[in-house]
């Protein structure tokens, strides 16, 4: 063993679980290996190292549970935001696209059903009507009812003026 | 198992129950893989959205805290992974703290007990910094088996691997480790 070098007992298993009687081997053999001897320093400052490092914990802060569940709440909703926002903008048009309909329905009301109605309307008028505006025109020569003629109305409203004037 | 069944049927109470239950453990073990408080705590954090979404998965076999520590595992190795790797350490990197726990080892009492929280705080810098250099996988075993005296069998129950691939990455880690501590001593003593 003393000739062997320990560098491969010192690679096998952990450096503080290294046995009496391997250190003793590994001891005897760096008195006269200045290589091992090196290879074992780095060996136990390493084991002393990863030693320092493994007890080295960090603690959970105390709002460490508020933040996960926050965290947690954010990602799902974050997750749920393309369906959400749909609905969202659903709502939002929901007035617009009823107020659209009714203005389509009301134009349909009015392109259809009111024109007849008009033309009914306008038809029942002009029975009940006896003048009308072509009565007028070319029977202008036909005497009112009252039985003045046009000439004897326009007298009468241009003396009432000139006597007026007087 | 309850408290994983509460929460599939949407109680988040109980999902906050397990945070608060398992946030010890789930440091412990992101510890292994980072130093800085903040790193931890993101890697903890992103342990706990990962099992919520992965409760469906747990079917209550083995514990949660072994659940929820191989879901640690993975998700450490991941951030690590796309993390960018940092350049070797080099003796004129390491502060005049570190330079001094290093000298006062070497002066021949490395086996010695230190009981000085500001030493501790050194060496586990000192510590972080040199296996920095070494590959994920290797650190996580390192510190479990080296550091933590876990034994083979749980860290391969941990990470999923065979018990003859644990005890082959160890001994390479533990080579790596003594290696890079070993080029840092010569430069100290060259310097």
């Amino acid at each position: 063993m003393k000739e062997e070098h320990i560098i491969s007992i010192l690679e096998s298993s952990p450096f503080n679980s290294l046995g009496q009687s391997e250190m003793a081997a590994i001891d005897a053999h760096v008195a006269h290996c200045e290589g091992c001897r090196r290879a074992l320093e780095a060996a136990q400052i390493s084991a002393l190292l990863i030693r320092e490092r493994a007890v080295a914990e960090i603690e959970p802060p105390p709002f460490f549970q508020t933040r996960v569940m926050a965290a947690l709440r954010e990602r799902r909703a974050s997750a749920e935001s393309p369906l959400s926002s749909l609905r969202r903008l659903w709502k939002a048009t929901g007035a617009l696209v009823s107020g659209m309909a009714a203005t389509v329905m009301a134009l349909a009301v009015l392109t259809f059903v009111a024109p007849s109605t008009e033309t009914v309307s306008q038809d029942a008028a002009s029975a009940f009507n006896a003048y009308t505006a072509e009565d007028v025109i070319l029977a202008s020569d036909r005497l009112p009812e009252d039985g003045l003629s046009y000439d004897q109305v326009l007298n009468t409203i241009y003396e009432t003026d000139e006597d007026a004037e007087k | 198992m309850e408290l994983a069944r509460l929460t599939r049927e949407g109680d988040e109470s109980a999902f906050a129950e397990i945070v608060r239950r398992y946030s010890p453990r789930v440091f412990r073990t992101a510890s292994r893989f980072f130093r800085r408080r903040e790193q931890v705590e993101e890697a903890a954090q992103e342990v706990f959205l990962k099992a919520f979404t992965e409760l469906g998965s747990y079917e209550g076999r083995g514990s949660m805290e072994g659940w929820l520590t191989r879901i640690t595992t993975n998700t450490c190795l991941n951030l690590l992974r796309s993390a960018r790797r940092r350049p070797e350490l080099m003796a004129s990197d390491l502060t005049e703290d570190e330079t001094k726990w290093l000298d006062h080892k070497l002066a021949g009492r490395a086996t010695e007990n230190h009981h000085s929280a500001e030493r501790r705080l050194v060496a586990a810098d000192l510590a972080d910094r040199v296996m920095s250099d070494l590959a994920d996988d290797d650190r996580m075993v390192l510190t479990m088996i080296d550091g933590e005296d876990s034994s083979v069998k749980e860290v391969a129950e941990v990470t999923g691997w065979s018990e003859s691939k644990v005890k082959v990455r160890a001994h390479r880690a533990r080579k790596r480790m003594r290696e890079a501590v070993e080029k840092l001593l010569a430069r100290r003593k060259g310097s």
